[in-house]
C-alpha cells in the first residue's frame, strides 16, 4: 500500500507546514492556545508510550507533569539555576522518580496498576499543596523564567521573548518527541512493548524480560511528562498544584483515547479536537468537563480506536474497490 | 455524589420528607445504573478491562461536570430536620445524622450479605463474578445478572449519598474522595468480599481520622493511599481476600 503510505507522509508535512505557518497569521490569543495544545500533545505522547503502546494505563502522568514543572520551578526560582541546567535536572529527577515508582507498581496489572498510579497522583497532589516551604502551597510558584536565548552559529541569537517564539520553542520539542516516539516504536524495544500490550505472558515465554521493558517504558513516559511540565512552567511563568491533580491526567487520557491510542497522529488529533473545539465555540468553562466526559464516553462505546481508527476504517472502505482491482498490497 | 445531590434536590426544592427522598434516590439511582449498563457497559462487554475503568472515569467526569453546571461550585448545606441535633452519652456526643449513617450502613450491609449468600439470585451473582463462562453454561443469564449487580451498586451509592449528605457539605467534586477511599477500602479488604470491604473501610477510615488528628490533616489522604499501595504490593488479594484471587 505504497499509495496510502505516501499520502500519509504528505499529510504529516502538510500538518507541519500549517503548524509553522498559521500562528504568525492568527496571532495573539490563538497562539497561546496552540502552545497549550502542543504541551498537552507532549503529555499525550507520554501516556501513549505507556498506555497506547505498552498497554498499561497510568493515571499518574499528571503527577510526573507536576514533578517536572515543580522541580524546574524550584531549581530556577529558589536555587537560581540557569534555564538549561535546570531543564535537564528537572527531567532527570522526573525520570528517576518514574523509575522508582515503576519498579513496584508495574508488578501489578490492569486495574491494580491504574489504582497505584492513581494513588501516587493523589499523594503528589497532596504533597504539592501541603509542603508550603518548598512548593509555595496552594498559591503555587511564580517567576519561572522563559528560555535563555540560544546563540546561533552564524551570529545573532534566538531569543524567546514573544509568545510566538515560545510557541515555536514548544513545537520544536513536540517534533523531537514525535521523531523519538516514531523511532522507538519501529525499534526492537518498541515492538517488544507492543507485544507486551497484546499478551504479556506470551511475550515473557519468548524469553523476554517484560518487567525491565515495562519499567523502561514507564520511565520514558515519565521523562516525556517531565519535559511537558518544564515547558508548561516556562510558558505559564506561574505553576499551581492543580496541574498535578489526577483529573488533569484523566483529561489527557481522554485526549489520547479520542485521538486514537497507540498511533502517531492520535495524541495530536485528540488534543487538538478536545481543546480547540470548546475554545472556538466559546463554551462556558464549567461545561468543559461535562463535554469532555460525554465525548470520551461516546468514543469508548462506539469507536474505541479513536479518530485515527475511524479514519483508517473509512479509508479502507473508500479504497476497497481499488485494492481489490489492483490486488493485495505489495511491500 | 449524585445520591447526595439527588436527595438534596428533592428535600430542599420539592420539600420532600427525608426518608421518602432516601427511598426515591435509591430507586432512581438503581434505574440510572440499569440505563448505564444497557447503553454503556453492555455494549462494551468484550472490551478490555482497562476500557471499562476509563468508562467509569468518563462517567465521573460527566456527573461532576453536570453537577458543576447545574448546581454551581459553591458548597451547599443539606438541611434536614434532625441534622443539627446531637445525642450525648456522658462525655460522648454524637450528631444524630452520624448515628443514622452508622445504623443505615449496618442494616444495608446485613441485607446485602444475606441477599448474596442466602438467595439463589445472590448465588448467580457470585457465580458470574467467579467464572463468567461457567455461569453461562449453568444457564445463568449473565447479562441480566450484571445488570442487576449494576443496579444494586448504583442504588447503594444513592443510599450512601443521601445518608452522608446532611453530615457534610455538598460540592460537585465530593464524589472523588469517597470513590478513591472506597476503591482503596475494597482493595485493602479483598475484592468480592463484603466483610473484607467493611473491614477495609473501617481500618482506612480509622487511619484517615487518626492521621489527621495526630499527624497532619493535610497529609491524611497520603496515608490512606500509602497503605493501599503497600497492601497491593505485598498482599494484592487484600486482608480477607481468597487465595485464588490474583490480579
Amino acid at each position: 500500500m505504497k499509495n496510502l503510505f505516501s499520502s500519509k507522509t504528505k499529510a504529516w508535512f502538510l500538518a507541519l507546514a500549517l503548524a509553522v505557518a498559521v500562528p504568525p497569521v492568527v496571532g495573539g490569543y490563538l497562539v497561546s492556545i496552540l502552545t497549550l495544545i502542543c504541551i498537552w500533545s507532549i503529555m499525550c505522547f507520554s501516556i501513549n508510550i505507556i498506555y497506547g503502546y505498552t498497554g498499561q494505563l497510568s493515571l499518574g502522568q499528571a503527577a510526573f507533569f507536576g514533578i517536572g514543572a515543580y522541580a524546574f520551578g524550584i531549581l530556577t526560582v529558589k536555587l537560581h539555576m540557569g534555564f538549561w541546567p535546570a531543564f535537564l535536572a528537572a527531567v532527570v529527577i522526573t525520570g528517576l522518580i518514574g523509575f522508582l515508582i515503576g519498579i513496584p507498581a508495574l508488578k501489578l496489572r490492569g486495574p491494580y496498576f491504574i489504582l497505584v498510579t492513581l494513588g501516587f497522583s493523589v499523594i503528589i497532589g497532596v504533597v504539592l499543596v501541603a509542603w508550603v516551604d518548598l512548593t509555595g502551597g496552594a498559591n503555587g510558584l511564580a517567576g519561572i523564567p522563559r528560555p535563555n536565548p540560544v546563540p546561533l552559529p552564524w551570529g545573532g541569537q534566538l531569543s524567546f521573548d514573544s509568545l510566538l517564539s515560545i510557541y515555536y520553542f514548544v513545537l520544536f520539542f513536540l517534533l523531537i518527541i514525535m521523531i523519538f516516539t516514531n523511532s522507538l516504536i519501529s525499534s526492537l524495544l518498541g515492538k517488544t512493548l507492543v507485544a507486551i500490550s497484546y499478551n504479556e505472558t506470551l511475550t515473557e515465554s519468548l524469553g523476554i524480560n517484560t518487567m525491565s521493558r515495562k519499567i523502561l517504558s514507564f520511565t520514558i513516559s515519565a521523562v516525556l511528562a517531565g519535559i511537558a511540565g518544564v515547558l508548561y512552567g516556562s510558558y505559564n511563568v506561574v505553576i499551581s498544584p492543580e496541574i498535578a491533580y489526577f483529573a488533569k491526567g484523566m483529561d489527557v487520557v481522554a485526549y489520547l483515547i479520542v485521538g486514537g491510542a497507540g498511533t502517531m497522529a492520535g495524541p495530536i488529533l485528540g488534543t487538538l479536537v478536545l481543546m480547540a473545539v470548546p475554545e472556538l465555540l466559546q463554551v462556558v468553562p464549567s461545561l468543559k468537563t461535562l463535554i469532555n466526559g460525554i465525548i470520551l464516553m461516546l468514543f469508548l462505546v462506539f469507536l474505541p480506536s479513536g479518530i485515527t481508527g475511524g479514519v483508517d476504517t473509512l479509508w479502507v472502505k473508500i479504497f476497497r474497490s481499488r485494492i481489490s482491482q489492483h490486488g493485495p498490497a505489495q511491500g | 455524589m449524585v445520591g447526595a445531590y439527588f436527595g438534596f434536590y428533592m428535600v430542599m426544592s420539592l420539600a420532600m420528607n427525608y426518608w421518602l427522598a432516601l427511598i426515591l434516590a435509591t430507586v432512581a439511582l438503581g434505574f440510572i445504573g440499569l440505563l448505564l449498563f444497557r447503553f454503556v457497559f453492555y455494549p462494551m462487554r468484550d472490551a478490555p478491562e482497562v476500557n471499562l475503568f476509563v468508562a467509569a472515569m468518563a462517567l465521573l467526569m460527566i456527573l461532576e461536570g453536570a453537577a458543576l453546571y447545574f448546581f454551581g461550585t459553591e458548597t451547599k448545606w443539606f438541611v434536614v430536620p434532625f441534622s443539627r441535633k446531637v445525642l450525648t452519652f456522658g462525655d460522648l456526643s454524637l450528631p444524630v445524622q452520624r448515628v443514622i449513617v452508622i445504623l443505615g450502613t449496618l442494616v444495608v450491609m446485613t441485607f446485602l450479605q444475606l441477599f448474596i449468600k442466602k438467595t439463589s439470585i445472590g448465588a448467580t451473582l457470585e457465580a458470574t463474578a467467579q467464572q463468567r463462562e461457567g455461569a453461562m453454561l449453568c444457564g445463568i443469564k449473565v447479562s441480566r445478572v450484571s445488570a442487576l449487580a449494576f443496579m444494586i451498586g448504583t442504588g447503594l451509592a444513592g443510599i450512601a449519598g443521601v445518608l452522608i449528605g446532611p453530615a457534610v457539605l455538598l460540592e460537585p467534586t465530593m464524589g472523588m474522595g469517597p470513590l478513591l477511599v472506597a476503591f482503596s477500602a475494597i482493595v485493602f479488604g479483598g475484592m468480592g468480599n463484603i466483610p473484607g470491604a467493611i473491614l477495609g473501610a473501617f481500618i482506612l477510615g480509622l487511619v484517615e481520622s487518626l492521621a489527621s488528628g495526630y499527624i497532619s490533616a493535610t497529609y491524611s489522604l497520603t496515608f490512606v493511599f500509602g497503605i493501599m499501595i503497600l497492601m497491593l504490593l505485598f498482599r494484592p488479594k487484600g486482608l480477607l481476600g481468597k487465595e485464588t484471587w490474583r490480579p
